[in-house]
């Protein structure tokens, strides 16, 4: 898999190269175009009753697209849904990935993908459900956010503190704890901070520049209440 | 010869460097990928090593030392180094790795725990919805304290407040003061503070939300012909708040998930639910149980305070009527003939008492709001 970014900005596609036979996941939806050598199957990532939990419990459309060279060597464009940057990675076998759930894009075949529950108040606080995904094995990983892409490198324990609606993805060698934004959560509630989390080094994270349910709530004031 | 490992320190990159980690007897032999074959090898002894437990989960045996490079430490999470290093390593280290070990034991374990526990009260909950749902959301509304609805409502409040023109003062104000100091007398161990906002727009509407904070628009107080009529909309609307129906909504649309989550204790959690929900709270529409709840214990509070409740059936009749203006009030607020014939059936059954009047002057209160009711085309 060659990938390749273009008009990087806010609205980047991304171009992948796929030789003959071999195969990458893609975020359902991702498809913008194609070589006609590539055929697309959409399949359910760890079963039917492994989608229906996820959907039930997050409410995520969490079907991958597999895209697939089988009839020769061709290329795909891939682009998100929201406007944003997109972001290259390349997994080495030893570095893991956590991913929260919009942010993946699209993977190598030899990207290991899994769902990964976190903790219950983990889970319930940083508002990104229970899942989060888990990225481990070998090979190119499209991920991509809202707004830019900012990297954060993280010494062994030097700690850094992010809203956690900013999170894109964050090495599985850094440890959070989540916390109230402010002195008091009540305070936190009231000024429109929510909850942060304080990563602990080393590796990296990677944050996006804009909150998505502030913008969604930004653009519900403008939508005429019917009823 | 793949890598193992990832190394952290001032020479490496953020990110780590890959390497391949060797354990005999001597210690650890630390082999870089990077630099190809055979370069950048480091031998550390035991003796050098710190350990214990770290990364997300608390998965990783984390080895510190200070080598020539400063300080350098390293992630492993490969099973197999694990398993090599817990057998070589002398016992006082095998000691720190074993308490880390147990740690990680603990983690697990709770978490199986606090999921176990979350299936297990998920499982409950089915089987008591299937039984009674209201019966749950009650307990669920009840163990959430009052701080929290007023914080949650203090939000939405400043959202909404964010695009509308407040009357701060005058008669208006002074009124609607006049008729909360009245009804807020007649309430015991009332744990709410009411707040009244008076929101110049000519929208025929008022609304509560939890916590206390309640807003009446211009256009309701032009709209209505006495202040008994208005007392009756917001004695309506202060109910709404002290039987936290705003809370029970919430708590109803979150569904399942928070009502274990509540009685699991994890409060916390729902804050951050609520959040999300602030700007919901504005559209906020109660249901009949509830309005008609409102209504009643609303007509209650009106008789208790001697304010003539025969000014919240008028409204609400003259409302049914449904004629002019943007009668947003009725959008929330379904007007029915049945629910006035309701009211006037309630209030043949409540003792008379003789109503004692406003001391401000309605016409004059109205005349405060300047020009008359502008109808919407
Ligand atoms: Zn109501």
């Amino acid at each position: 898999m060659k990938s390749e970014i273009l008009y990087p900005g806010a609205f980047p596609m991304v171009r992948v190269e796929l030789t003959a036979g071999e195969h990458i996941k893609a975020e359902s939806g991702a498809m913008v175009a194609c070589s006609p050598t590539i055929d697309i199957e959409s399949k359910m990532e760890g079963g039917f009753l492994g989608a229906l939990s996820r959907k039930f419990l997050t409410g995520e459309k969490f079907f991958f697209q597999t895209l697939r060279a089988s009839r020769g060597p061709g290329e795909a464009l891939l682009a998100p849904t929201v406007p944003g940057e997109i972001v290259i990675l390349e997994l080495d076998g030893v570095n893991e990935y956590m991913v929260q759930k919009d942010g993946f894009l699209a993977g190598a075949d030899g990207i290991v993908i899994e769902s990964k529950m976190q903790s219950l108040s983990r889970g319930l606080l940083s508002g990104e459900g229970f899942f989060i995904l888990k990225m481990s094995g070998k090979g190119t990983l499209v991920l991509n956010s809202f707004g830019a892409i900012h990297k954060i490198e993280l010494k062994p324990d030097q700690e850094y503190i992010v809203d956690n609606s900013h999170l894109v993805a964050w090495s599985s060698t850094t440890s959070y704890n989540i916390e109230k934004a402010t002195s008091g959560w009540i305070a936190s509630v009231t000024s429109g901070e929510g909850f942060v989390c304080r990563f602990r080094g080393p590796g990296l994270v990677y944050i996006q520049s804009r909150n998505p349910g502030s913008f969604g709530a930004w653009i519900r004031q403008f939508i005429p209440v019917s009823e | 010869m793949s890598s193992n490992a990832l190394c952290f320190g001032h020479n490496h990159p953020a990110s780590g460097a890959p390497c391949f980690v060797q354990v005999d007897a001597a210690g650890l032999t630390i082999i870089f990928e990077s630099t190809g074959g055979g370069g950048d090898r480091e031998v550390v002894p035991f003796a050098a090593l710190s350990v214990s437990a770290g990364g997300l989960d608390h998965d990783h045996l984390v080895v510190k030392w200070t080598g020539v490079q400063g300080e350098q430490t390293l992630y492993l999470k490969d099973q197999d180094a694990i398993r090599a290093f817990r057998q070589t390593a002398p016992d006082d280290l095998s000691l720190h790795f074993a308490q880390a070990a147990e740690l990680v034991r603990q983690v697990r374990q709770r978490r199986r725990l606090v999921w176990g526990l979350a299936l297990g009260m998920f499982l409950s909950t089915v089987l008591g919805l299937w039984f009674g749902s209201d019966l749950l959301v009650q307990i669920a509304v009840s163990r959430i304290p009052v701080e929290w609805e007023q914080k949650l409502g203090e939000s939405a409040y400043r959202d909404f407040l964010a695009q509308q023109e407040v009357i701060k003062e005058g008669p208006a104000v002074a009124a609607l003061g006049e008729m909360t100091q009245r009804l807020t007398e007649q309430i015991p161990n009332n744990p709410y503070k009411f707040e009244i906002t008076v929101v110049k727009s000519d929208v025929i509407n008022a609304f509560a939300l939890p916590g206390g904070h309640v807003v009446v628009f211009t256009g309701l107080m032009k709209k209505a012909d006495s202040g008994e009529e208005v007392a009756g909309v917001m004695s309506h609307e202060l109910n709404h708040v002290l039987r936290r129906h705003g809370l029970e909504r919430i708590v109803k649309s979150l569904g399942l998930l928070t009502v274990v989550t509540i009685v699991l204790g994890d409060q916390q959690g729902l804050v951050g639910m609520m959040k999300q929900l602030s700007v919901e709270l504005l559209t906020l529409k109660f249901g009949r149980e509830q309005e008609t709840e409102a209504d009643v214990t609303g007509l209650q509070l009106l008789q208790r305070a001697k304010i003539d409740p025969s000014g919240m059936i008028k409204f609400f009749e003259r409302l049914s009527e449904k004629d002019e203006g943007r009668m947003e009030w009725l959008s929330t607020h379904p007007m029915s003939t049945a629910r006035a014939e309701r009211l006037k059936a309630e209030l043949a059954a409540l003792p008379k008492k003789s109503p004692e009047p406003f001391t401000f002057d309605w016409k004059q209160v109205q005349a405060s709001l300047g020009a008359q009711l502008v109808v919407a085309p």
